[in-house]
C-alpha cells in the first residue's frame, strides 16, 4: 500500500501527463475570429495610456493648487450627495413568476450616450441603450431578468466603461475592467 | 515567416504583428499555448467536450480584447486568467444543468458515475477523485501543483489572496488523499 504522500504525488504525475486536444481546435479558432474585426492600433493606444495613467508618480504641487485642491474636495463632500441621483441602480421594480424588471439608472452629465452592457445582453454595446431622463445627466433603463446573478457595467459614449457606484463590484472581469454585481432573487 | 515558425518569436512580438493588422500571428500564439492550457481545462472541467469549449472561447476572447493587454510579455498569464473565468462560466453552467437533470429520474440513472470500485485503471481513479473536489480547491490544487505556478502568479491570475490559496491548496491535498485512499479501499474489498 502506497504512503499517503506517494499516493498525491503519483496523481500529479498523472494529472501532469498532456491531455489530448482536438487538432481542428486551432483551425476553428483561426476560422471565427476571421469574423472578429482586428483589435486595432487604437484601443491599444488607448489602454496603453489607461496603464500608464494608473502607475504611481511623484507629484509636485504648489501650496496654493493644494489649497485649491482641498477645497474642491470639500466642496464635493458637502454638496456632492445632493448633486447624485437618489434613485437605487440594480433594484428590481416589479417581480414576476419568470424573474424581475429591475432598472439601471447613472449619472453622467457630459455623455452623449450610454449604453448597459452585462452578462444578459452578451456585453453588447448596441443590444440595451439608455435613455436621458431630464435635464440633469441621469440615464435610465429597465431590463427584464430572470432570477440569477449578473454583471454588467455602464458604457458612456462607446469607449469609457463606468462600474455601478450604488452596486457590488466585480471581482471576477477577466479583461480588468470595472464591472458591477447585480443579484435577482435568492441564489 | 510561416505562421507556424514562431519559436523564436516573443509573446510580445506576435501580439504587435496581430494589432498591426497581421491576424495570422495569431495562430502562433494559438498553437503555443492550446497544449498547456487545454491540459489545465480537461483537468479542470474533467471532460474534453467542454474543456475544448472553453479553450476555444478564450482564445477568440483573448483576440477580441488583444488591445487591453497592456503587458504583452505576460501575454500566457493573460489569457490563462480568461481561461479560468470561462472554466469558472461553464463549470457554474454545468452545475445549473445537473440541478436540472436531476429532477428526472430516468435521466438520473442515466447520468450516473460508476462508482470508483468499477473501473480499473488508476488513470480513471485520480480522474474521478479530481472531479469531487469543489471547483475552488480543485482550480488552486490543478494551478499550484499541475501547472507549477508560484502563489505570487496564481494571485494575479485568479484574484484570490495568497493566504486563501494556500488553505486551498491544502484542502485540495487533504480531500484528494482521503478520495484515492478510498477509492483504493474500495478497489482492494
Amino acid at each position: 500500500m502506497p504512503e499517503e504522500s506517494d499516493r498525491l504525488e503519483q496523481a500529479i504525475r498523472v494529472l501532469k501527463e498532456p491531455a489530448q486536444i482536438d487538432s481542428g481546435l486551432d483551425r476553428r479558432v483561426m476560422a471565427e475570429i476571421e469574423s472578429v474585426p482586428v483589435p486595432g492600433a487604437w484601443p491599444h493606444r488607448f489602454w496603453m495610456t489607461l496603464d500608464w495613467l494608473k502607475r504611481g508618480r511623484p507629484v509636485r504641487v504648489s501650496p496654493l493648487g493644494g489649497l485649491a485642491f482641498t477645497v474642491g474636495i470639500a466642496i464635493l463632500v458637502l454638496f456632492g450627495r445632493e448633486w447624485m441621483t437618489p434613485q437605487e441602480p440594480g433594484a428590481p421594480l416589479a417581480t414576476t413568476a419568470q424573474g424581475s424588471v429591475v432598472q439601471f439608472v447613472i449619472v453622467a452629465p457630459a455623455a452623449s450616450g450610454v449604453s448597459l452592457v452585462g452578462d444578459f445582453n452578451d456585453w453588447s454595446s448596441a443590444a440595451t441603450p439608455m435613455r436621458r431622463v431630464g435635464g440633469n445627466g441621469v440615464w435610465e433603463v429597465t431590463v427584464p431578468l430572470d432570477a440569477g446573478r449578473y454583471r454588467y457595467a455602464f458604457l458612456v459614449d462607446g469607449s469609457t466603461w463606468l462600474r455601478d457606484p450604488s452596486a457590488p463590484p466585480t471581482l471576477d472581469d477577466e479583461f480588468g475592467r470595472p464591472g458591477s454585481v447585480v443579484t435577482i432573487g435568492e441564489l | 515567416m510561416g505562421i507556424h515558425d514562431v519559436k523564436g518569436t516573443s509573446d510580445a512580438a506576435l501580439v504587435a504583428r496581430v494589432l498591426a493588422g497581421e491576424t495570422d500571428a495569431y495562430a502562433g500564439l494559438v498553437a503555443r499555448y492550446r497544449d498547456r492550457l487545454g491540459r489545465y481545462a480537461v483537468r479542470m472541467l474533467g471532460n474534453e467536450a467542454d474543456a475544448e469549449d472553453a479553450l476555444q472561447e478564450a482564445f477568440v476572447r483573448g483576440y477580441r480584447s488583444l488591445a487591453r493587454c497592456t503587458d504583452p510579455d505576460k501575454f500566457g498569464a493573460w489569457l490563462f486568467a480568461i481561461l479560468i473565468n470561462r472554466c469558472r462560466t461553464i463549470g457554474k453552467q454545468r452545475a445549473r444543468r445537473q440541478q436540472l437533470v436531476v429532477q428526472d429520474e430516468a435521466a438520473v440513472a442515466k447520468a450516473s458515475v460508476k462508482h470508483p470500485e468499477e473501473r480499473s485503471a488508476l488513470r480513471e481513479t485520480i480522474e474521478w477523485a479530481v472531479e469531487q473536489l469543489s471547483p475552488t480547491i480543485r482550480e488552486a490544487f490543478l494551478l499550484k501543483h499541475v501547472e507549477e505556478l508560484s502563489y505570487d502568479e496564481m494571485t494575479t491570475i485568479t484574484g484570490a489572496k495568497t493566504s486563501a490559496l494556500k488553505m486551498r491548496v491544502a484542502r485540495a491535498r487533504q480531500e484528494l488523499q482521503r478520495l484515492l485512499e478510498e477509492a483504493e479501499r474500495a478497489g482492494r474489498e
